[in-house]
């Protein structure tokens, strides 16, 4: 079953006019004008270099616009104080291509991890974390160390640690991109799963199959704009790329 | 509540890292404790001319006048008790003719002249001793003054070692001064680069730390703590060492420079101890802090 956003809700994300230059002179964005409403689930795809990443890094505010700006949940990033960021960030969860785990502690450490940093009590940390775990399937798996565990697990790991402090926004940087293709599957399943309870979900993609199989919501990057913004769309569009980059 | 958590988190894992990264923490240990052992050779070293120039001053800062023969008792009294009642005074004795006789026929070496002496040809004198050293030189001109005073040879004070001795206290309390900011400038260098790189080996974590929402200072917090705990670490030893030399290096110094006053002083190695601890712990956590940030930095 596919969830239709409701496109009039209140929009969770609104970028406006954004463009981002970067100090070597790159132009990584130009003009881009995005809204993403309350339990959207966005595909951002394009070439290597289009300006996902960017964005991405836009969204968790690691960069700041140029100009334009970006609103998530009402609140200006670029405007935000540098002492407001940490709380920001806790009300989203991120997951990445290389999982950012902690070598050095254990699957059950690295998901109980961002719940110590928010300075919860031991006992909410073990119940929620493994309800965290639970969700990704890793129950059982808590005292090994990421080392021993497969991509797919590594990246389950990472989801849950993403999931744990129950954040209302997910946003993935290439997720699966280091999976093959069935635990990719796998892993979309459980970001579906994550979105139909409600939280509203970002990602950036190259795996053309997920995409052209789950047909949400596409928006397509190249040269730093949006070439395409589809409710229900593909990796590729038919109406093909030249045409769109000649304008 | 939380505060008490997110310290003991600081604490846990800033004790984890000292141990898991032992190659780096020791080689902070090694640096601090050198530093602090230059350090402390240098407080104690400061230490040790103080109180040999202590000794000294203690014997020039007393000014002797000399009072004429015919000079009435009473008006003596009177000067003294006016002496004693000045602020830069600390103290004033009366030597009589026959006492001032009785301690240079004292002394080994007027044995032969004190008998040969007809009558006594001393004067009376008025033994001041001065609080503060730099007084010396207008007590004397006030004293010269004095009705009473031996208009042959009114007054005695080694005027020219009493400025000299001030001189080199001076210089010396600079030297000092300079050397240890010296080492606090080139031992916060050290102390930054070694923790930088054990933070270095650590961004992966710091940078998920932040990704996860953690606040600039609950990332900072376990390095300043590991820092510390350096600091104080490396200060045990760096006390310990010099605590062991210490004897024995003032017997060697006195059996080599004898006519120098040097002595073991027990009791300042408690003010030691509390520097050098203190300073350890300081170094550590401003070296963490600094060498941390640009890594904390959101």
């Amino acid at each position: 079953m596919v969830l239709t956003p409701d496109f009039d809700s209140r929009p969770v994300i609104s970028f406006q006019h954004v463009w981002k230059r970067y100090p070597s002179g790159t132009e990584a964005l130009r003009d881009i004008n995005l809204v993403v409403p309350e339990g959207d689930f966005v595909f951002l795809v394009g070439p290597s270099g289009a300006g996902k990443s960017t964005l991405v890094r836009l969204l968790i505010r690691e960069e700041k616009p140029t100009k334009g700006k970006i609103f998530v949940e009402g609140v200006e990033l670029g405007r935000m104080k540098r002492r407001k960021l940490p709380y920001y960030r806790r009300k989203i969860g991120l997951v990445f291509q290389d999982f950012k785990l902690l070598p050095n502690l254990t699957v059950y450490e690295n998901v109980a991890f961002a719940l110590r940093v928010l300075g919860e009590p031991d006992r909410l940390v073990q119940s929620r974390a493994a309800e965290a775990l639970d969700t990704v399937g890793l129950a059982g798996k808590e005292q090994t160390y990421p080392s021993n565990l497969s991509g797919g697990e590594q990246q389950r790991v990472a989801i849950a640690r993403a999931l744990v402090h129950a954040p209302r926004m997910i946003i993935a940087d290439e997720p699966t991109g280091n999976l093959d293709p069935a635990t990719a599957w796998e892993i979309m399943q459980l970001f579906l799963r994550i979105n139909s309870r409600g939280a509203t979900v970002v990602m950036a993609t190259h795996n053309r199959e997920i995409v052209d199989l789950l047909r949400r919501r596409v928006v397509a990057i190249d040269a730093g704009q949006i070439a395409r913004d589809d409710r229900s769309g593909r990796y590729h569009d038919d109406v093909s790329k030249p045409q769109i980059r000649a304008q | 509540m939380m505060m008490f958590r997110n310290l003991r988190f600081a604490l846990n894992s800033a004790w984890q890292s000292f141990w898991r990264n032992l190659a780096v923490s020791l080689a902070a240990v090694l640096s601090i404790t050198l530093i602090l052992i230059l350090a402390g050779v240098n407080l104690l070293v400061g230490h040790a001319l103080s109180q040999v120039l202590d000794g000294f001053r203690d014997k020039v800062s007393v000014i002797s006048i000399n009072v004429a023969d015919d000079t009435p008792l009473a008006s003596v009294y009177s000067y003294q008790t006016q002496l004693s009642a000045d602020p830069r005074v600390a103290s004033v004795r009366f030597i009589t003719k026959d006492e001032a006789l009785a301690n240079f026929a004292k002394d080994p070496n007027n044995a032969v002249l004190a008998q040969q002496l007809d009558g006594n040809p001393l004067d009376a004198k008025l033994e001041v001793r001065v609080r503060n050293l730099s007084d010396v030189a207008s007590i004397d001109a006030v004293a010269r003054q004095w009705s009473g005073v031996d208009p042959t040879n009114p007054t005695n004070y080694q005027g020219d070692f009493v400025r000299r001795m001030l001189q080199l206290s001076q210089w010396l309390g600079i030297a000092g001064v300079g050397l240890l900011a010296i080492l606090v400038v080139v031992s916060v260098v050290i102390v930054m680069n070694t923790i930088r790189t054990a933070v270095y080996h650590r961004r992966k974590e710091i940078e998920v730390m932040k990704l996860v929402g953690a606040t600039e200072w609950f990332v900072r917090g376990p390095f300043v703590i590991e820092g510390v705990m350096t600091g104080l670490i490396a200060a045990s030893i760096a006390l310990s060492l010099l605590v062991i030399a210490y004897p024995p290096a003032v017997a060697q110094f006195r059996s080599d420079i004898a006519f120098i006053p040097l002595s073991y002083d027990p009791t300042f190695l408690a003010s030691l101890a509390r520097d050098l601890l203190l300073g350890g712990a300081l170094l550590g956590a401003v070296g963490s802090y600094i060498g941390v940030r640009r890594f904390v930095r959101l």
